[in-house]
């Protein structure tokens, strides 16, 4: 399988990369097998997300499934948020191999983690 | 776990028309002009059975006994010694396979390295199922086996001394010289059913390779690894050592290995063993000098890079370096996506990963194990495209160490 255009295009300029210093909540998670990680800041106002921001360690499909998550989320209500599947963020990132899934289960493990801490 | 493999190929990168830059020739190497030229006229004028009576038949005799010749002379044996194959793996299972087979009545004992390609690796693991003892010698920091090892490692039951000549992921230069006269000692003092096998595949027409020098009696080459097409490669076997074949149902190399032979294949191993003979110290050293420009463009742009393996003792065309707080896999396809072509030890395929047990095996914890990438210069490499992969570099390890979250200090804590 050959990567989709907005595979190559988030992981040639990543969106939204660091972490806020004013962060409502932030959350790191790790695959334990593996060693991917992934950390996410995010601004929750008016139970939306305002602003997010990731940080990743890992093959390219964890890298760009943060730069993808964090597009997808901005705007979103956290309920929004916490409704999106790792089918979704595949999607979101125009596909991946089935064995590369694991990169975006694990960034919706984080999102699920960081609005955990909020609710 | 595949070494040193992209796991998918970005196809974007490859079908858009940016600089290409190909250093990944430890893999593979691409089929030198005029191999291919030769290939051809093989491929549509010498169609014959080798082992056919009649003219065509004879034809395609001679060709792979030119080629055999040459081969031979590429490691200094004889034209006999030669068993062609389809490539360095069947090679190492024939070696070792076939070895252990033939003198299992002398003992059931082999002594290999820890860092020796997955094909020895396999067919050692199997015959340990069989119910073979393996010893697997350590290396060091420097990747490099020690021949006391093999010495306090040698039973009265070892009938196989199996280690590679030169490492496929770090370049590293085995002792074998040391180890093959260590070993003739042992049979001048009566410790006859001893033999050794050497995985040459790395360094064959990369540097000067020579049996008797070596002292081996048995010896892997690959076709692909020096300009042939894929697909034929070489075991030598010193005049005297028995094999069992592994592959059965025909009288071809001397009954060592039946199947009909790949003559154009064969004839293009032939061609590029003389090429490799003839240009060795010219091409050794135009790629020393190319690697060489490439690590210390490295090392005066990029921060917190560790190069792994020895310094001196090994190939010339090699460079294997770790860059902390980065994963090797994610920085390969960045540098696939600018045209550029590398190897990683890692591999991650569905949220396993088995950090490169080579580099491993120096002492480097995991995170340096995953952010080591391979480099390996061929012939065809120019000063410029030097420049152009260290660009790409700076660049993509600077975007990727910006998106880490790792602390340098977990790093160099467990280094």
């Amino acid at each position: 399988m050959s990567y989709s255009a907005t595979f190559t295009d988030h992981l040639s300029h990543p969106r939204n990369v660091g972490e806020l210093a004013n962060a409502t909540v932030i959350a790191e998670e790790t695959n334990p097998v593996c060693g991917d990680r992934l950390r996410l800041s995010l601004v929750i106002r008016d139970d939306r997300i305002e602003l997010a921001k990731y940080l990743a360690y890992g093959c390219a499909p964890t890298l760009v499934s943060g730069s993808v998550l964090t597009e997808m989320m901005i705007g979103k209500t956290v309920s929004e948020v916490l409704e999106m599947t790792r089918d979704d963020l595949i999607n979101g990132i125009g596909g991946l191999p089935t064995r590369k899934h694991h990169a975006a289960a694990l960034a919706i493990e984080a999102v699920r983690t960081c609005l955990k801490n909020v609710r | 776990m595949h070494y040193f493999a992209s796991e998918f190929v970005p196809m974007d990168a490859i079908l858009n028309p940016k600089r290409q830059v190909y250093l990944d020739h430890s893999a593979t190497t691409p089929v030198d002009a005029q191999v291919a030229a030769v290939m051809t006229r093989c491929l549509s004028d010498t169609f014959g059975n080798a082992s056919s009576v009649h003219g065509y038949g004879q034809q395609a005799r001679a060709a792979v006994d030119r080629a055999r010749r040459e081969v031979a002379a590429l490691i200094g044996a004889r034209q006999s010694e030669i068993v062609f194959v389809s490539g360095g793996t069947e090679a190492n299972n024939l070696a070792i396979r076939g070895l252990c087979e033939a003198t299992a009545h002398h003992g059931r004992h082999i002594i290999t390295s820890s860092i020796e390609h997955p094909s020895v690796r396999g067919v050692c693991e199997g015959l340990e199922k069989q119910g073979w003892e393996v010893t697997r010698l350590p290396v060091y920091e420097n990747g490099i086996v020690r021949t006391d090892d093999v010495e306090a490692a040698l039973r009265p039951n070892t009938v196989l001394v199996s280690v590679m000549l030169a490492n496929n992921e770090i370049g590293t230069i085995q002792p074998v010289i040391e180890i093959g006269s260590f070993i003739r000692e042992r049979h001048r003092a009566g410790q006859r059913n001893l033999w050794l096998h050497t995985d040459a595949v790395q360094a064959a027409g990369r540097i000067e390779l020579n049996v008797d020098e070596l002292g081996c009696d048995l010896l892997s080459l690959s076709g692909h690894k020096l300009y042939a097409p894929k697909g034929v490669g070489a075991l030598f076997v010193r005049r005297g050592v028995r094999l069992a074949p592994q592959n059965v149902g025909g009288h071809q190399e001397r009954e060592r290995r039946a199947g009909t032979e790949n003559v154009p294949g064969i004839v293009g191993f032939g061609e590029a063993a003389r090429v490799a003979q003839d240009q060795l110290q010219q091409r050794e050293t135009h790629v020393r000098k190319l690697r060489d420009r490439f690590e210390a463009e490295v090392q005066r742009r990029i921060d917190d890079v560790l190069m792994n393996g020895d310094r001196e003792h090994r190939l010339p065309h090699l460079s294997n370096i770790s860059f902390r707080f980065i994963e090797g896999e994610g920085l390969l396809i960045n540098l696939d996506l600018q045209g550029v072509a590398v190897s990683t030890g890692s591999a991650c395929s569905s949220g396993t990963l088995e950090p490169s047990p080579v580099i491993r095996a120096l002492g480097r914890n995991d995170e340096l194990a995953r952010g080591s990438m391979r480099f390996s210069f061929g012939k065809d490499n120019t000063e410029s495209d030097v420049d152009y992969v260290v660009d790409v570099l700076v660049d993509s390890v600077a975007r990727l160490r910006e998106l880490s979250p790792l602390n340098k200090q977990d790093v160099f804590s467990h280094r």
